[in-house]
């Protein structure tokens, strides 16, 4: 079966500072990914890459066995071969945000409608109403015509999920998507990623929720410095950690 | 002493030249601002380069001159130069033309530091967040970047307006039939220089409260959601 995403030996450095040291990772249809590990592990860069909003100093990116095509630019850098490629990739990946980023001068159903009919062209009639439908699922039925300031945080990132579920992708990641959230928002929001996760979507999830991580993920990956230290079921990564490493930050983080 | 002697007519057909004049010069300035803001954040160096020196020539020198320059200067370099090659030409530029081209040449500078600004201030995630769905940078630029830029950019377009407006004044040296030439006119024929300058600025006074009003409304368009303004 070819993989929904794989990610082969992927580096990444910003100025001097190496952040991704070779990652190869796969996730198939149907996983639900979490990356733990420390701040400044790699976890949000690795899920940056894979929809491109970083591009890899070197390594592979397939995504449904696509290779995504990067080439050598005169300065150096490695860069899109081409863009209308790497649009149409992310358009089959839905991310959601730390810092949820709904635009703000759009209320919450044209902020849902937007890319269904823009990017996929459906007919403005079939995006409202499948926005609304969105906006029910995520437990906000009758905001559609509010503003994105008007909305509690919790309330926001669930918008912005909704937003990614609306280019109907195949694959979602959340770059840690509860962290700006008091707990009592964040469980709203870890409740939908979870209604997700059981619907059988292909996720990837960088959190510090590890009890959350613990119950919907069906792999575990622990990143330190860069580099995948620890990878497995979540029973063996959270209770019988290989690594040391992994074990300490378990430990500090309980 | 406030008798207009059968000038307000004409003073009144000045305020349209002048408020024609103003408006053409604005629209040029906001497409040059936009331009130079998207030069002066572009990766190419001959772009960014390119834009900063015209804003440092153009902030750095007096309207007046630049006015005279173009609309004085500019024909007659182009004739010499003509006649150098064998050829004799008489250039004219119409009035209005190079009125509202030198000033939308001069805001246009003003402008695209205001519009650098507001693109700067957008939060890097709205336009990330774009990306991310697949949106092509021509749609991110329509649809995201611009709207919002434009909602920061509007106070400080404003100013530039007010001030622009105001600068049409200058244009009166190059004999366009705007209010300050309607007046300086009036003032001579009826000896009443008070009575005419008094009532040019209150047309201009008219013009610049109508355009705060404007401005406010706008900006309360422009700020639905975002809770301010």
């Amino acid at each position: 079966m070819t993989a929904a995403l794989a990610l082969h030996n992927v580096r990444k450095h910003f100025d001097d500072v190496e952040v991704l040291k070779g990652i190869s990772l796969t996730a198939h249809r149907g996983d639900v990914i979490s990356l733990i590990g420390s701040s400044g592990s790699g976890k949000s860069t690795l899920l940056r890459c894979m929809n491109l909003l970083e591009i890899p100093d070197a390594g592979d990116i397939d995504l449904s066995g696509e290779r995504i095509n990067l080439r050598q630019s005169r300065g150096g850098k490695r860069v899109p071969a081409n863009q209308k490629q790497i649009d149409r990739a992310r358009a089959r990946i839905g991310m959601v945000f730390q810092s949820f980023n709904l635009w703000d001068h759009m209320t919450l159903l044209e902020n849902v409608m937007e890319a269904p009919v823009h990017v996929l062209k459906q007919t403005k009639r079939d995006a409202r109403e499948k926005a609304q439908a969105l906006l029910a699922k995520v437990g906000l039925p009758d905001a559609a015509h509010r503003y994105p300031a008007q909305l509690s945080g919790g309330q926001q990132q669930r918008v912005a999920i909704a937003r990614a579920l609306a280019i109907e992708p195949e694959i979602l990641l959340f770059d840690e998507p509860t962290s700006a959230l008091d707990p009592e928002l964040a469980s709203s929001v870890l409740l939908v990623i979870q209604e997700l996760a059981e619907e059988g979507r292909t996720m990837l999830l960088a959190t510090h929720e590890m009890g959350f991580a613990k119950e919907v993920s069906s792999e575990v990956v622990f990143l330190h410095q860069g580099k995948i230290e620890e990878q497995g079921a979540p029973e063996q990564v959270f209770d019988n950690p290989v690594s040391k490493r992994c074990h300490a930050f378990l430990q500090a983080s309980r | 002493m406030f008798d207009l002697q059968g000038y307000g007519p004409s003073l009144l057909a000045g305020a349209s030249m002048t408020i024609a004049v103003g408006l053409s010069a604005m629209v040029m300035a906001c497409i040059l601002g936009l331009v130079g803001a998207w030069a002066k954040l572009s990766a190419s160096y001959t772009a960014r380069a390119t834009a900063a020196v015209y804003t440092t020539v153009i902030r750095g020198t007096p309207e007046l001159i630049l006015l005279l320059l173009l609309y004085y200067g500019v024909p007659t370099l182009v004739q010499d130069l003509a006649s150098l090659a064998g050829y004799e030409i008489i250039l004219n530029f119409n009035p209005f033309l190079a009125g509202a081209v030198t000033l939308g040449l001069i805001y246009g500078a003003f402008a695209t530091e205001v519009f650098r600004g507001a693109f700067e201030a957008i939060p890097r995630g709205q336009t990330e967040a774009a990306q991310a769905l697949g949106m092509s940078r021509f749609r991110v630029a329509v649809h995201i970047t611009l709207p919002q830029a434009m909602r920061i950019a509007l106070p400080g377009l404003g100013n530039v307006w007010m001030i622009l407006i105001k600068a049409t004044a200058l244009v009166s040296i190059i004999q366009l039939d705007e209010v300050m030439r309607k007046a300086k006119i009036a003032a001579g024929a009826t000896h009443q220089p008070f009575t005419f300058y008094l009532l040019a600025s209150f047309i201009f006074l008219g013009i610049t409260l109508i355009s705060s009003l404007v401005q406010r409304q706008l900006e309360k368009k422009a700020h639905r959601g975002v809770g301010q303004a």
